[in-house]
């Protein structure tokens, strides 16, 4: 029983892992449109859509929500997203829920790729990818790939997704992040010049060469119907350490018709300061794949695991709130702070736990 | 040695206390809902704003910190500079 639209993948995500019923009330209840927006009805639709007899109401005004999760069915999915939000506000959800199914999952969504407010699906691409495999999920079905770009507010774009599943999850000791080796990245543009691209890489350039010399940023143009319906253009960048931490920071150009159009030099360096402040905060999971790493955790083998992060998110710290009534698990949480000749950026937190044993009992033997 | 570690203690914030203690915290104050009447027919409608903000508020997993550097100033670049390869390595670790 929880209160407001908030959090809601979270809860919604949870519930159908652990198999315990939620019910949300008082969902935007003074609002001038009470209620369930377009972009949480079509998360519904979508976990309907991979799961076998869930139930699910909606009250008349639709400020109240139940939900009776039922199997996760997985298989081969297709759904249109709501453009009101990006395709990784969905994919989020899917991330977590993917290792779980019964049949591998192979779901194909159809929205806008890339905007300022979620991460964007290059972003989760090149880090949520890398750390899943850290936790035994991998081999030739784990893929995300982007077939057509949109941008908001237009969408139009297409994004596969494939996981394989997995009986158990592997505990992990991810302690030391290591030294960054490479910065990699892409500058992705559509319906407008491509010389955008380049601008960008040039600004990022500018502030990042200081510190490495090993920077190479792809510029993604697409053009005709691989463009969508929006023009827009971004920057996702990546630093990767010698132990496989990915550590991710990105800026879009705001969509067509809201706000202040931002110069494609501003988004090369704003983006190249936000992943400084990624470095800074350090850790072996980059701060918007907290919550991914910490799922799997409390979901792994009855055996200690330990993750190393920056400091916690706000959405994290729900999370674990969450975590802790669907599971009943509790992290042990200390703060690391860094030694006196150390240049290493901020204090780290550790996570340590030691998971509930799930086991797959959707995934059929053969 | 036990001041030192009593100092510890106290200087170091119990972040597990932070992120589950608060949690019984708001619920006690839940319970201290109070409606004003007016004329006993009308009730004054007045949503705790707070807590109202935090219930409905944009369900985004971005981390928006406030506390960003600024990367212009070199103690600021400074800082991180061991993060990278390029930077002091330690004692036990060879760039193999």
């Amino acid at each position: 029983m929880y209160d407001g639209c908030n959090l809601f993948r979270q809860r919604l995500v949870l519930s159908t892992l652990s198999g315990k019923r939620v019910k949300i009330k008082n969902i935007r209840p003074r609002d001038d449109e009470p209620g369930l927006r377009d972009f949480e009805a079509s998360f519904i639709r979508l976990l309907d859509k991979v799961t076998n007899g869930s139930r699910i109401e909606i009250n008349q005004t639709g400020t109240v929500l139940f939900y009776q999760p039922g199997l996760l069915y997985g298989g081969s999915i297709e759904h249109e997203c709501n453009p009101q939000r990006s395709i990784g506000y969905y994919l989020e959800g899917l991330l977590l829920l993917a290792p779980f199914m019964k049949t591998p999952l192979q779901a194909t969504l159809k929205g806008v790729t890339n905007d300022p407010t979620d991460p964007t699906v290059d972003l989760l691409k090149l880090t949520s990818i890398p750390l899943m495999k850290k936790f035994g999920i991998d081999g030739e079905g784990l893929d995300l790939k982007v077939v057509k770009r949109g941008m908001a507010p237009g969408g139009g774009g297409e994004v596969v997704f494939k996981c394989p599943v997995r009986r158990t999850i592997k505990p992990v000791q991810l302690t030391d992040p290591g030294k960054i080796k490479r910065i990699r990245g892409i500058a992705y543009s559509v319906r407008v010049s491509p010389q955008m691209g380049n601008r960008i890489v040039e600004s990022a350039r500018s502030i990042l060469n200081q510190f490495l010399p090993d920077i190479y940023i792809y510029t993604d143009h697409m053009k005709g119907s691989l463009s969508g319906k929006s023009p827009g253009f971004g920057l996702t960048l990546v630093a990767e350490t010698l132990n496989g931490t990915f550590l991710s920071a990105e800026v879009s150009s705001t969509p067509q018709g809201k706000g202040d159009p931002l110069l494609p030099e501003d988004i090369g360096k704003n983006c190249a300061k936000l992943l400084l402040d990624e470095i800074y905060r350090g850790g072996c999971v980059d701060s918007s794949n907290q919550s991914l790493a910490l799922l799997l955790m409390t979901l792994g083998q009855p055996d200690v695991s330990k993750v190393l992060l920056g400091p916690l998110s706000p959405y994290t710290i729900e999370f674990l709130r969450h975590i802790r009534d669907f599971f009943q698990i509790m992290f042990k949480i200390e703060v690391q702070k860094p030694l006196e000749d150390e240049r290493k950026g901020g204090d780290k937190t550790l996570m340590t736990c030691v998971g509930v044993g799930y086991s797959n009992i959707n995934k059929t033997i053969k | 040695a036990s001041e030192a570690f009593l100092r510890q203690q106290a200087a170091a914030p119990n972040l597990r206390k932070l992120v589950y203690g608060s949690v019984t915290e708001a619920a006690g104050t839940e319970a201290e809902e109070e409606d004003e009447e007016l004329g006993g027919l009308f009730r004054v409608s007045r949503p705790q704003k707070n807590k109202r903000d935090q219930a409905d508020a944009l369900d985004c997993s971005r981390f928006h910190s406030n506390d960003g550097q600024n990367w212009d100033l070199p103690e600021a670049v400074d800082s991180i500079r061991d993060c990278f390869v390029t930077g002091k390595w330690e004692q036990s670790e060879d760039a193999a």
